[in-house]
């Protein structure tokens, strides 16, 4: 006897569809380094923050704190601004971030004090 | 709801049985309680259900049984006072009855406990029992009725107590023991947390407990035995440390060394400080509170890049942008997960976290109290409970180590508190006769000697090893005690107070191991709450400041320093090597005997380098978020620190971080902020200032802390960061 090809392939047993769910968007690695993220920032902070300098220094400290708000929240939009930052910094002890974090700050040194 | 027979209907029937055959109220005189014929022996039954049921099978079920029926004060009160107001006392009979009510109390008072080996059958009578313990309480303690059940306890027990130890027999003892517990279970028994009691809480408060302590001479009773420990009563120290214990848990020691005009203004203070916070509240809140009616429907948009829009809603953000701010923060619904360790409830026996209010009455008699017991009993006590607690003897349990540093600590404060009263006091009476001498500091000097230190590292040691963070936490608060105590003592004006102070000092600070210890208890906090948090920065605070002025007066200051052999080649390789050294000391320490101890000259600089790492600043940081219920002395505690990270040791960079700019910012400005008419508002937001000032003087010199501001600093790139240049190092070759 040859075997039911229908049976051995499954052919006429029910589907079942177990529907996905929509994974929920992370902050990860990727996401930080990825355009919107620390690249963002770098590039944002040259023009978009202007302190006022001496005498106005709680000003200056909210002015900071709420760029940082709004660059997080554009970001990552799900996360509190608390929350979020903890993640971050979470994610700051990773080797590849600390690569990362390493090359920024050699990248602005003068040539004479890179390694 | 269903009909579930929670104990066996027979053993009901004879539990019930035999109190009914005790006796009662029916007679010819309703007000006098009549014993049954064969009292004695119902209640040795009683006694043996106890045992072999109970205690046997792991039960509680008589003990339920007996709650249900009321013995405690329905029958065995009765006959105490029936034995201790009438003849009763000449009647051999009617005295062993008395006894053997004593000898029911103790085990239907002891408390039931949550722990780890509880059966279902526990699970189901524990709550009834607290409640039920609660009742008896309140009976022991009751005045109303005439009742006097402690002096009735105490007058069991006098025949044996006033014996000479030589003659006294096993019986005797145990008669002590017996009285003793009673008085222990009656301290200790509270309402249980988050059951509701039906009656009211005042008649078994600590208030209460205090006064018919005093009232009915337990005090005296504890101090006599406390002052003649050694000679006559071996046996029942720790019993009277566990007393002591559940006496001044939680007490206020400041608010004791009160007078009473004091101690009212400072409740007066208290709320007044607390009716200004509110009142700061509501003026915050009418400041941007809607000024239209809730469906007035304000919507603003707040424009951000790439012409994307924000909206919020709500007339409160038309007034000033750091509201949108917020409350677009505050309308997002998701919290990230937390992953922390559950709490396990603490033990009554052992938890000390809860602070207690006494009434001024109670305040004065515990007040006496202690006094006295710091003039008598004090040394002689707490030297024989050290040295039992070192022997593990028999009658030790894990919980009195715990007990004993809490208890000491708490006399330490309340020693210092009583001579700034009587220092007050001189100042008032000056030129008037009653001036008082000064004394030393004999009346403490039991617990300042080298054994005590010896024993409190080794218990440090022991406690944070195996993770006992409540064993911690009374260690770290009796260290800071003696430390403050030691402190009072080289600022006294007899010369040899001074002497043995700075002898005591060069001994604590002399081993290298006190000083990593401390180090990495600061280091290592995570999720052992509040108390701990409180513990632990007072502790590093005091002796940071201490070792600092130490050091700065003792310049040639040598330490013992224990290392590996091999240790010596690498000992030049600076900072970053000591660290590596740390994170593996534990394991070190166990593995390796072979160490070399060697004297090292004492570098504070370099100490407290290490006390200012980032794991350090992360427990502070978390101290501080608590920030609207610190107390003064707190705040500038976790100020001091901060301060000291910023600008002695030059590594503000460490703080550069946006949760905390965020924490400090919020301390300052904003409808959450410190009461800003204290002082010492004015100090932080002083060192905020000057913080934010530097940072932006940096930020602008090297844009690289931009995205350096999210995270925690890396070893490597700190110097930089901080200083602009790389660190000079000399290599050897």
């Amino acid at each position: 006897d040859e075997p039911d090809a229908t049976k051995v392939l499954g052919l006429d047993a029910d589907l079942k569809v177990t529907k996905q769910r929509v994974p929920i968007a992370k902050l990860d690695e990727a996401r930080l380094l990825s355009q919107k993220g620390i690249p963002k920032l770098r590039k944002d902070v040259k023009t978009k923050l202007k302190f006022k300098g001496k005498a106005h220094e709680f000003s200056d400290l909210g002015r900071l704190l709420n760029f940082y708000q709004l660059w997080l929240d554009d970001l990552y939009p799900r996360a509190k601004f608390a929350d979020g930052l903890a993640m971050i910094e979470k994610l700051g002890h990773s080797k590849r971030i600390q690569i990362m974090r390493r090359e920024w700050i050699n990248e602005e040194k003068p040539d004479y004090l890179r390694n | 709801g269903r009909d579930v027979q929670v104990v066996d209907p027979e053993v009901r029937a004879h539990v019930y049985s035999l109190v009914t055959a005790l006796g009662g109220f029916n007679g010819e005189d309703v007000s006098k309680y009549n014993l049954g014929d064969d009292a004695l022996a119902c209640l040795r039954d009683i006694k043996k259900w106890l045992r072999l049921y109970d205690d046997k099978t792991n039960r509680l079920d008589v003990a339920r049984c007996l709650a249900e029926a009321n013995i405690v004060n329905g029958d065995l009160l009765p006959i105490l006072n029936l034995w201790y107001n009438g003849e009763g006392q000449k009647k051999k009979h009617l005295t062993r009855v008395a006894l053997a009510c004593l000898e029911l109390l103790v085990p239907l008072t002891w408390p039931v406990e949550i722990h780890g080996q509880m059966t279902i059958n526990h699970h189901r009578h524990t709550p009834y029992l607290q409640q039920a313990q609660v009742q008896y309480k309140r009976g022991i303690l009751d005045q109303n009725t005439g009742l006097q059940t402690l002096r009735a306890v105490i007058q069991i027990g006098l025949p044996s107590f006033t014996m000479p130890k030589s003659e006294r027999t096993s019986r005797d003892d145990g008669i002590l023991k017996l009285m003793l517990y009673l008085l222990r279970n009656v301290a200790m028994i509270s309402a249980p947390k988050g059951l509701v009691t039906d009656a009211d809480e005042e008649e078994t408060s600590r208030s209460t407990t205090i006064n018919a302590f005093q009232q009915q001479n337990v005090f005296a009773l504890i101090l006599t035995m406390s002052a003649n420990i050694s000679e006559d009563f071996n046996f029942q120290d720790v019993v009277l440390l566990e007393i002591l214990f559940h006496l001044v848990k939680g007490v206020d020691v400041q608010k004791l060394f009160m007078n009473d005009t004091e101690r009212k203004a400072k409740h007066n203070d208290e709320l007044s400080d607390l009716l200004k916070k509110e009142s700061g509240v509501k003026r915050e809140y009418a400041k941007n509170a809607p000024t239209r009616h809730g469906r007035f429907g304000t919507m603003i948009w707040v424009k951000r890049d790439d012409a994307k829009v924000s909206t919020v809603s709500g007339q409160d953000i038309l007034k000033d942008g750091q509201i949108a701010f917020n409350k677009m923060d505050q309308t997002k619904k998701w919290n990230r997960p937390k992953h922390g360790r559950r709490q396990q409830p603490e033990a009554a026996s052992g938890d000390f976290t809860l602070s207690t209010h006494l009434t001024s009455t109670a305040t004065k008699n515990l007040r006496t109290f202690v006094e006295e017991f710091l003039d008598t009993g004090f040394n002689p006590l707490f030297t024989h409970v050290r040295k039992a607690i070192e022997r593990e003897a028999d009658r030790v349990t894990d919980i009195n180590t715990r007990q004993f540093l809490y208890v000491v600590a708490w006399f330490l404060q309340a020693e210092r508190e009583r001579r700034s009263y009587q220092r007050k006091q001189n100042e008032r009476n000056k030129g008037t006769s009653k001036e008082i001498e000064p004394d030393n500091f004999s009346l403490v000097a039991s617990v300042l000697n080298q054994e005590t230190f010896v024993f409190l590292n080794r218990a440090m040691q022991y406690s944070f090893d195996n993770h006992e963070w409540q064993d911690l936490n009374a260690n770290m608060r009796c260290f800071t005690q003696i430390l403050l105590t030691i402190q009072e003592m080289a600022a006294s004006t007899f010369e040899e107070d001074q002497e043995i102070a700075e002898n005591t000092l060069n001994r604590i600070f002399y081993e290298e191991t006190t000083h990593d210890r401390i180090i990495s208890i600061v280091r290592g906090y995570k999720d052992q709450g509040f108390a701990y948090l409180d513990a632990c920065t007072e502790l590093s605070h005091v002796f940071l400041r201490m070792l600092e002025n130490y050091s700065k007066a003792n310049v040639d200051m040598q330490v013992r320093s224990k290392r590996r052999a091999r240790a010596k080649k690498t000992d030049t390789a600076g900072q970053e090597a000591d660290n590596e050294e740390n994170v593996d000391s534990e394991a070190e320490e166990l593995a390796d005997a072979a160490r070399v101890a060697k004297e090292r000259k004492f570098d504070f600089k370099r100490f407290s380098a290490r006390f200012c790492s980032q794991k350090s600043i992360d427990t502070f940081v978390q101290f501080t978020t608590y920030y609207r219920d610190l107390d003064d002395e707190q705040l500038k505690r976790a100020h001091r620190f901060f301060y000291r990270v910023a600008f002695k040791q030059e590594l503000s960079i460490l703080l550069y971080r946006l949760d905390i700019l965020n924490l400090f910012y919020r301390m300052i400005k904003g409808s959450e902020s410190l009461d800003s008419s204290k002082p010492i508002f004015r100090e932080w937001e002083e060192f905020v200032k000057q913080l934010t000032r530097r940072m932006i003087k940096k930020l602008n010199e090297r844009p690289a802390l931009f995205t350096e501001l999210l995270f925690s600093k890396i070893n490597a790139t700190l110097f930089y960061l901080e200083y602009g240049h790389e660190k000079q190092t000399i290599s050897t070759g």
